[in-house]
């Protein structure tokens, strides 16, 4: 907005005299024209010059003035233009300043003087309207095709630093000074400091949770705050342009996730020698199927873009210091690291370390559950190291205490058998098993806690948090309903996997996790 | 609301000592207009010396031919060219032989300002007593806005006595040109007139004018003459039966020849909150406006009181400076019944309003 000293300084305006009232901070968004104050109930003059063209209202009796100022002051009118520039009455003076309306009077035609003001008015919005356009312009001519050059392109109409943010606020083009002011929250941004006002846009694509980019710009202070509303209009437009990139791209990684899903199933099912046709395809994939392989698998949970993300993986892997093939595979990536020898022990000691460091990293991003299989060699052998890792991974997203990392290695055949547990047909035999229990859910929590502690009740009662005494009760409680001897080896290796299957360790720890074995 | 009867109002007889009451009240009924009462109080009270006049409750006095009299034209003229004390009679008696019947009763065209107490004056020299109703209830200036205009859209005959002596009648033309006639005469011939109505035969009178106007004046009278020189601006306008506009002190007066006569306005600065109270006038003070927006219009009577003294200040005596205290007095029921507010509304006076009205308290008589 303006202010009235603004439209005094004009040229037109400069027969004009203020006649009561101060026009210092009166702000003004547009000019009505006035011939009966009836019009002014249909006006909305907020807030506005008035202008009073119709017969002379200096004519007029003083109680008639006094009326329409007050009309017009209730109406959100900050200034009143009006003809003649001689003293008005002290009464009519001492009201204009009870009702903060700024009088003004001019000998000239006052037409004049409102379009000068008028014109004077709309100034910001054409700029803005004109930076807009030329925004849409670019891209639609594709003058502009990278958001770098769009950046640049809208620091350039505005003449303001402008940058181009990632959804966790890094600039990834433009001026590395802003700084997003509140990246968690999806909405249009401004905040004011002393130095200037910084605006921020989202650019949010339909279908797709959460922030993908910030566009931020900062107006220097001495711009005045009516410099703000044209930036953040050119802001909005380049949001467009930007989502539709951000889409572009989108469709081609999905595209191209969908191929990898479809090639990594195919090698999934090699027991023997691959067919020619899936040596080109995994060639042309850049795969290599010969040699000796050690496959990982990372699930995330159904919420996270996969595909979104594998650029992220690809690059977190190599920040590992890990050459992988990664591909999309349901709710997560699968990937392999390949080599022509046999590698050492300490070689995969040292590559279990790597996929950790890979683990730890994505964990912060998606929360996922890592497991690593052993090495095995030739075409076939991706698929099998793959299929412990998968094993590996669905015990882990039960295993907390772990970082929910596993490697096969670490695991023994027992603890991969555990993962066999979790088939169709053991669960509803487990559960029967358990039935006695299933009504209190603290046995079945106590039962597992103390097959885990190798019957120690003092350790069980520091897991389970409980006096060693209520441990003790339970088992007694446990042995009676279940009408079995926990000293038992044959009974208790039975009761331990029935527990996997079905107690909290299956899926009220993580009720997102897996349920069956790698799902292939 | 109780009956006028009930205490002991259907004869109430009128002395020399009721006239400083009566003055102020009747100043107040004036709105800033009507001229000052105090010339006509001199003259009531040199007439009854030691007698007194009956006032006559309204419902009681069905029975009578009641002549209305009272002083037409310029107050200014009046109180220049003092009245020789006949004019009135003359008046009476000139429009008794005109219409052929005797008047029994007298009341006043209009009880507010002089012609409060006019009645009663020519009452003692023609010995008759008066009838407390009125055709105005508080100050207003055209004969076209007398109540039996408005009621019966002509005026009985008036008889004019002017003070050198002449005596003229007039009969016919409804409200409108009895007074453009009654006008030339005026403008003429010494610019005042003693003026009485053929004699009217009225049941009830409620129906016919504003009632009782006479005893509200004696009773705001009274109390503004008992408050005492601590008296709030609040105590000021509850003694005068108003509702408080605004006090302070007056920022302009500005008057302007135009169409009508006395024109103006005058600008209070309300004391408390700063607001700006416009009074605009035509002989009365007519409508007040708060900050530009109209809050008060006729009929109700606007009141102007010195802050200190509780006294009229009227509209030809309003200067820069005065400390004054401005209320709204609420109107005869009478203005307030359908198509008669019309007659006393701004527009009557060419000020294009609305009227706004304040309400009316419970239990008045008037």
């Amino acid at each position: 907005m303006t202010e009235l000293s603004a439209v005094l300084a004009l040229p037109a305006w400069g027969g004009a005299e203020v006649l009561a009232g101060a026009p210092g901070g009166v702000a003004l968004r547009g000019v009505v024209l006035l011939e009966a104050p009836g019009q002014l109930d249909e006006t909305a003059a907020v807030p506005a010059l008035v202008v009073l063209t119709g017969a002379s209202w200096r004519l007029a009796p003083a109680w008639q003035l006094d009326a329409v100022l007050r009309r017009a002051a209730d109406a959100g009118a900050r200034a009143v233009l009006l003809a003649g520039t001689d003293a008005l009455p002290v009464p009519t003076r001492l009201l204009c300043t009870r009702l903060e309306l700024c009088v003004v009077g001019a000998d000239t035609p006052l037409l004049d003087l409102a379009a000068a003001a008028a014109v004077h008015l709309a100034a910001p919005e054409v700029a803005s309207a004109r930076a807009v356009l030329g925004v849409s312009r670019a891209v639609a001519d594709g003058r502009v095709g990278t958001p770098a050059g769009l950046v640049g392109l809208c620091a350039e109409l505005l003449g303001v630093p402008v940058a181009l943010c990632d959804a966790s606020g890094a600039v990834l083009h433009g001026d590395r000074a802003l700084v997003v002011p509140r990246p968690s929250e999806p909405v249009a941004q401004r905040e004011r400091t002393g130095a200037g006002t910084t605006a921020a846009r989202p650019v949010l694509l339909p279908g797709l949770r959460g922030v993908q980019r910030w566009l931020v710009v900062r107006v220097p202070g001495d711009r005045g705050p009516a410099a703000v509303g044209p930036a953040e209009d050119v802001l909005a437009a380049a949001a467009t342009a930007v989502a539709g990139w951000l889409a572009a791209e989108r469709t081609a990684v999905e595209r191209d996730a969908r191929g990898r899903a479809a090639l990594l199933t195919d090698v999934l099912r090699l027991t023997g020698e691959p067919s020619p046709e899936l040596r080109q395809r995994a060639a042309a994939a850049g795969w290599p199927l010969a040699g000796w392989h050690v496959g990982v698998r990372i699930r995330t949970g159904s919420a996270t873009d996969v595909a979104g993300l594998r650029a992220e993986a690809v690059r977190r892997s190599a920040e590992a210091g890990l050459q992988l093939v990664v591909a999309e595979q349901g709710d997560g990536w699968s990937g392999w690291w390949s080599t022509d020898r046999s590698p050492s022990a300490v070689e995969v000691r040292q590559l279990a370390e790597r996929f950790r460091r890979l683990h730890d990293g994505l964990r912060q991003l998606t929360g996922c559950a890592t497991g690593v299989g052993r090495p095995h060699q030739g075409p076939a052998g991706v698929a099998r190291t793959l299929s412990e890792a998968a094993d590996a991974a669905l015990l882990a997203a039960g295993r907390p205490e772990q970082g929910r990392f596993l490697h096969v290695d670490q695991l023994g055949v027992a603890q991969t058998l555990l993962a066999w547990t979790r088939t169709e047909t053991f669960e509803p035999a487990a559960r029967s098993l358990l039935e006695p229990l299933l009504s209190d859910p603290s046995l079945v929590r106590t039962l597992a806690a103390y097959l885990d502690a190798e019957s120690s009740l003092s350790e069980t009662a520091a897991v389970l948090g409980v006096h060693r005494n209520t441990v003790a009760q339970r088992v007694t409680r446990i042995e009676r309903l279940l009408r079995v001897s926990l000293s038992d080896h044959e009974q208790r290796l039975a009761l331990q996997l029935a527990c996997r299957a079905v107690g909290p360790g299956a899926r009220s720890q993580d009720p997102s996790g897996p349920r069956g074995p790698a799902g292939l | 609301m109780r009956d006028p009867r009930d205490d002991g109002w259907d004869v109430r007889a009128v002395t020399a000592a009721d006239v400083p009451a009566l003055v102020r009240g009747a100043d107040v009924l004036g709105s800033g207009g009507g001229g000052d009462a105090r010339s006509a109080g001199l003259l009531f009270a040199h007439a009854v010396g030691s007698g007194a006049v009956p006032l006559l409750d309204p419902a009681r006095a069905t029975g009578h031919a009641v002549s209305f009299v009272g002083m037409v034209g310029a107050v200014s003229a009046f109180t220049e060219e003092l009245p020789g004390g006949e004019e009135f009679a003359r008046a009476v008696r000139a429009v008794e032989r005109w219409t052929g019947e005797r008047a029994t009763a007298l009341a006043s065209i209009e009880a507010a300002g002089l012609n409060g107490l006019t009645a009663l004056a020519t009452a003692v020299s023609v010995d008759l007593p008066v009838v407390d109703v009125d055709l105005c209830g508080r100050a207003l200036p055209r004969l076209e806005q007398f109540s039996l205009a408005v009621v019966d859209g002509a005026l009985p005959p008036l008889a004019l006595a002017l003070p050198s002596g002449q005596v003229l009648v007039v009969e016919g033309g409804d409200g409108v040109r009895c007074e453009r006639v009654v006008r030339a005469v005026l403008a003429a011939e010494g610019g005042w007139a003693a003026i009485a109505t053929g004699p009217v035969r009225r049941a009830p009178w409620s129906g016919a004018g504003p009632v009782r106007t006479t005893r509200r004046c004696l009773q705001v009278g009274a109390r503004l003459e008992a408050l005492g020189p601590s008296a709030t601006t609040e105590d000021v306008a509850v003694a005068a039966g108003g509702e408080l506009l605004g006090a302070g002190r007056v920022v302009e007066v500005a008057r302007r020849a135009g169409a009508g006569f006395g024109r103006g306005s005058a600008c209070v600065r309300d004391q408390r909150t700063s607001a700006l109270l416009r009074l605009e006038m035509e002989n009365e003070y007519l409508v007040a406006f708060e900050d530009g927006a109209p809050v008060a219009t006729t009929p109700d009577p606007l009141v102007v009181l010195e802050r200190r003294s509780a006294r009229v200040v009227a509209c030809d005596r309003i200067r820069r400076g005065d400390d004054v205290v401005v209320l709204r007095l609420p109107a005869p029921s009478f203005w307030s019944r359908p198509g008669r507010t019309d007659r006393v509304a701004p527009r009557a006076f060419g000020l294009d309003l609305d009227p706004v009205l304040g309400e009316r308290p419970d239990g008045t008589l008037w």
